[in-house]
């Protein structure tokens, strides 16, 4: 399962699965480089549990105003359609496994 | 422009090493760094190998440095400001804007310290406190920051907010920058305020900045920006992904995995030791050397 571009238009219908984890990034920032690799595995090692998603900010300034992002690169936790989590920044201890142990532990 | 074979980034005891011994391979080689910016400044060592008693570590660096210089190496006591690959090798700026372009890098940069560590910082880090001005600064348009930090990536920072925030307060105790620095961020209207953070303040967002000097400035996001350009950001630059901790990966001949790119001291990871450092900057000098000798031609 790949990670889905998600935009302003589709935010939220694509945070309405059951579980849904989204990345908000920007071409121009250097640790969201570094988050790319951790999402991508999450997407793979939670297909069929969880939906993981990229947001450009840049693109889609009205999801980013709506949830108060004002540092990047920032993981916006969703169950059922409402915001449980926000991770903001990289961690030395951040892993794709990590993120989906918390996730499904909501 | 200067050119070298091999150039290498970070004054400290790996990095002079690496000089050294890549200098002794009859490559020509640009250091450039502060040793006074290095871990081992002001530190005493006595557990390095037949160094008796403590030993001062600024002592050991100036003489590491006129070591360094005798064996051919060129230092440029400067910080990086951009690294890139150009023309199948690097080029870096510094922060007087000198370019030096080199077939082999080698980062030896060390571990800088990001964290401020002033009430407020941990509590409001995504609500109005940032550690990069370049990834969040378009978050702020029309909006008032201030920069915190006294050498080149806060001054960097404070003229790069200026395109965005309706005002720039640069805040810092003591200018480490370069004059050229210092004039480009004030000659876009960033205010430099001499003073030290005591701390930030906010309840669900930061709206303000208490100074050491009594002072509070009202605004809407702090932007902590300590030392120079950091070692993740000039390995990607060069196409070197970091670890999450902001180490380098390198193999046992201080190889990045990237043609021409090594990497030694501190910044590989812990142990952050002199001796490790040392024995690390002989490796990744003797490695960059031998690669451009074989590879590129002398």
């Amino acid at each position: 399962m790949s990670v889905v571009e998600v935009t302003d238009a589709s935010f939220d219908g694509f945070v309405g699965a059951k579980y849904a984890v989204v990345d908000c990034w920007a071409p121009w920032c250097g640790p969201c480089r570094r988050m790319t690799p951790i999402i991508e595995k999450l997407a793979e090692i939670s297909a069929g549990e969880i939906s993981v998603g990229k947001l450009n900010v840049d693109e889609n300034p009205k999801t980013s105003r709506k949830y108060n992002i004002s540092s990047i690169p920032t993981i916006l936790v969703f169950k059922d359609g409402k915001l449980e989590g926000q991770m903001v920044g990289l961690s030395p201890t951040l892993t794709a496994e990590g993120i989906k142990d918390k996730v499904l532990e909501l | 422009m200067i050119n070298a074979d091999v150039l290498i980034i970070g004054a400290g005891p790996a990095g002079l090493q690496a000089a050294i011994h890549a200098a002794r391979k009859k490559v020509s080689v640009v250091l450039v760094g502060k040793p006074e910016n290095s871990a081992l400044a002001g530190a005493h060592i006595e557990n390095y190998l037949g160094v008796p008693g403590k030993a001062d570590g600024s002592e050991i660096l100036r003489i590491g440095t006129g070591q360094a210089e005798g064996f051919g190496c060129r230092m440029l006591k400067e910080n990086v400001t951009s690294a890139a690959r150009k023309d199948g090798g690097f080029e870096i700026v510094t922060e007087t804007d000198e370019a030096v372009r080199a077939k082999a890098v080698i980062l030896a940069t060390g571990i800088s310290r990001v964290k401020l560590g002033v009430p407020g910082e941990k509590e409001l880090f995504g609500r109005g406190v940032s550690y990069c001005a370049a990834c969040d600064g378009n978050f702020y348009k029309g909006k008032v920051v201030a920069i915190i930090g006294g050498e080149t990536e806060a001054a960097a920072s404070a003229e790069l907010m200026t395109a965005y925030a309706s005002k720039v307060y640069w805040v810092a105790k003591d200018i480490a920058a370069s004059e050229n620095m210092v004039r480009k961020a004030s000659a876009a209207g960033a205010e430099l305020v001499r003073a030290a953070a005591k701390a930030i303040k906010g309840d669900d967002r930061v709206n303000s900045l208490e100074l050491d000097n009594g002072t509070v400035l009202e605004l809407d996001g702090v932007f902590i920006e300590l030392g120079a350009k950091s070692s993740a950001d000039l390995a990607m630059d060069l196409d070197v992904m970091p670890e999450m901790d902001d180490t380098i990966k390198v193999d046992a001949s201080c190889f990045t995995g990237i043609e021409g790119v090594y990497a030694c001291g501190d910044v590989t990871g812990k142990p952050w030791q002199m001796a490790k450092a040392v024995g690390q900057g002989a490796v990744a000098g003797t490695a960059a050397a031998e690669w451009v000798r074989a590879n590129v031609g002398k």
